[in-house]
């Protein structure tokens, strides 16, 4: 069962999406809608579909020969999916954070000033870069070698400038595919606590597999399970009263 | 198997694994060192700066050197492009059309074409239906087109290598196709696409046979000056040495092989350098 939720209140909405990997339908029926400056956390076990649906919400599912969609998907009252949508915007205005960190070969500048570069930003780069890092709580260890190229940095603080160089673009919303499956506890708080500072300015939604990490950072949670939408409410209630049989058992750890 | 006779078995093949190795390189060291002793009389200023001659001492290799300078030069700036730019084409935008395919096949086979059909590709095309005559550029685009599948085939392979998250990242930020590939896949994929420069330089260079049929002259007194002039190679010189019946020639050739094997090893020196450059700054 779903919380009812106003319908036009989402930056984003879908309405009975379903999306297939060829025959295979992962993601079934599914009508959810994430608000304006809310983390939202998307949990289940693997396979249960999370990652096809934020993969979908800035297609990037578009690289996969076999996917498809059937249902509705609305950024800002606008379908995505229709045909005259410029999805280099679309992506521009919907960041995104992958499961492991991802910065380009290059330096820790240039991963920062690339993103708004292509875009034609030109003035002001060295403050772009000095406020996005100290937005993901890098600057500090990083102000002294901008030059150096990101990949020498720890894991942790590459994740860290990922989401810098995500906050660069200055998006409307960050979808985050599980970061911090591939960090060391120390690293994941670090990332937590700066969720926590981002949800001040931006729409978040997080697809995770930690609960407990889902309990921390996020407004909402959603759980899914074989491509359905279970459950969908606030953090608190869904985790302390769970109104389905299928999440007290997922968050009472009696499958997953 | 009992485990003694598995460490047997283990350690023979290694010793026959080294010593498959070291059989090789003791007979390229063979020959190498043959050709000092033979060739080093012959290696100084004089021969470098002097033009060939019939008189063995007073002969040498410096219109073959600035010819086959010029011919790298002239493969180099129509293979790269040409090749770069095929591989990024069936690798990035070929997709799996028929087409694609039919062009990959194709790339393969014409590695493994034997050197004089290019030669007798290049006479027909180069100098005589586009007329530019027994030249530096009907020599340097046969050499290209010979080296091209090579170019082609490790350009493809180092895109390929490049990990998936790289583009992602880029394309996640809002970045076009070709912004993705020039800005990120081409730069990540250098060391691989360096190392093909390597090989066909080292392939071209050497290459006797074409250049033979589309009309290297054996006898050429003065550097090129542009690229419709006739020119001279060192495997050419080289070649026309050792046709010789005078002996002393023979040492001749000698020498004008280690010249060839030194300009080789500095031209490919050069890519090796970028490609370490790249490399070392990629592991950090």
């Amino acid at each position: 069962m779903v919380d009812s939720i106003d319908s036009n209140d989402g930056i984003f909405r879908t309405q009975n999406l379903n999306l297939y990997y060829g025959e295979n339908r992962a993601v079934k029926d599914v009508s959810i809608s994430f608000k304006k400056k809310e983390v939202t956390a998307i949990i289940g076990p693997s396979g249960c579909g999370k990652s096809t649906l934020l993969r979908t919400l800035n297609r990037m599912n578009d690289f996969i020969d076999i996917f498809s969609t059937k249902g509705e998907i609305f950024f800002q009252g606008e379908d995505i999916y229709r045909s005259s949508q410029d999805v280099a915007d679309l992506r521009k205005r919907v960041g995104m954070v992958f499961q492991r960190p991802n910065p380009f070969l290059k330096s820790i500048y240039k991963n920062i000033v690339w993103g708004p570069q292509i875009h034609g930003t030109k003035k002001d780069l060295d403050e772009l870069v000095e406020s996005s890092l100290r937005k993901a709580g890098l600057w500090d260890e990083v102000k002294d070698r901008l030059n150096d190229l990101a990949t020498n940095l720890s894991g942790g603080q590459q994740q860290r400038l990922c989401i810098a160089r995500t906050i660069a673009m200055k998006p409307e919303v960050i979808l985050m595919d599980e970061p911090c499956s591939a960090l060391d506890p120390r690293s994941t708080a670090r990332i937590e606590d700066l969720i926590g500072e981002l949800r001040k300015d931006y729409t978040i939604v997080i697809v995770t597999h930690n609960m407990q990490q889902a309990a921390r950072i996020s407004d909402k949670t959603a759980f899914f399970y074989e491509g359905e939408l279970v459950e969908f409410g606030d953090t608190k209630s869904l985790f302390t009263k769970p109104k389905e049989k299928r999440t007290e058992d997922y968050i009472t750890g009696r499958f997953g | 198997m009992s485990l003694r006779r598995r460490r047997l078995t283990e350690k023979c093949f290694k010793i026959a694994t080294a010593l498959i190795t070291w059989s090789s390189i003791a007979i390229l060291g063979v020959l190498v060192f043959q050709i000092l002793k033979e060739g080093m009389q012959w290696v100084d200023w004089q021969f470098i700066t002097s033009l060939p001659s019939r008189k063995a001492e007073k002969a040498g290799i410096y219109t073959a050197i600035w010819g086959s300078f010029y011919l790298m030069i002239t493969t180099m700036l129509f293979a790269l492009p040409t090749g770069i730019g095929a591989a990024i084409f069936l690798e990035e935008y070929g997709g799996k059309s028929r087409l694609s395919r039919f062009i990959d096949v194709n790339v393969a086979n014409l590695a493994g074409v034997p050197s004089i059909v290019y030669g007798l590709l290049g006479l027909a095309v180069f100098v005589n239906l586009f007329g530019f005559g027994r030249s530096v550029i009907s020599g340097g685009l046969t050499l290209g087109l010979l080296v091209l599948p090579v170019i082609i085939i490790t350009t493809r392979g180092a895109i390929r290598s490049v990990p998936k998250s790289i583009p992602q990242a880029a394309y996640a930020l809002g970045a076009k196709k070709w912004q993705v590939i020039f800005f990120h896949t081409l730069p990540y994929a250098l060391p691989g696409i360096l190392t093909g420069v390597i090989l066909s330089v080292s392939r071209a260079i050497g290459e006797t046979a074409p250049l033979i049929i589309v009309g290297a002259a054996a006898y050429v007194a003065f550097v090129p000056e542009s690229l419709l002039d006739e020119f001279t190679a060192l495997p050419i010189q080289i070649f026309n040495w050792t046709s010789r019946p005078q002996e002393v020639f023979h040492s001749l050739s000698a020498g004008g092989i280690i010249i060839l094997l030194s300009v080789m090893l500095t031209m490919n020196s050069v890519a090796i350098f970028f490609r370490h450059k790249t490399q070392r700054s990629r592991n950090g």
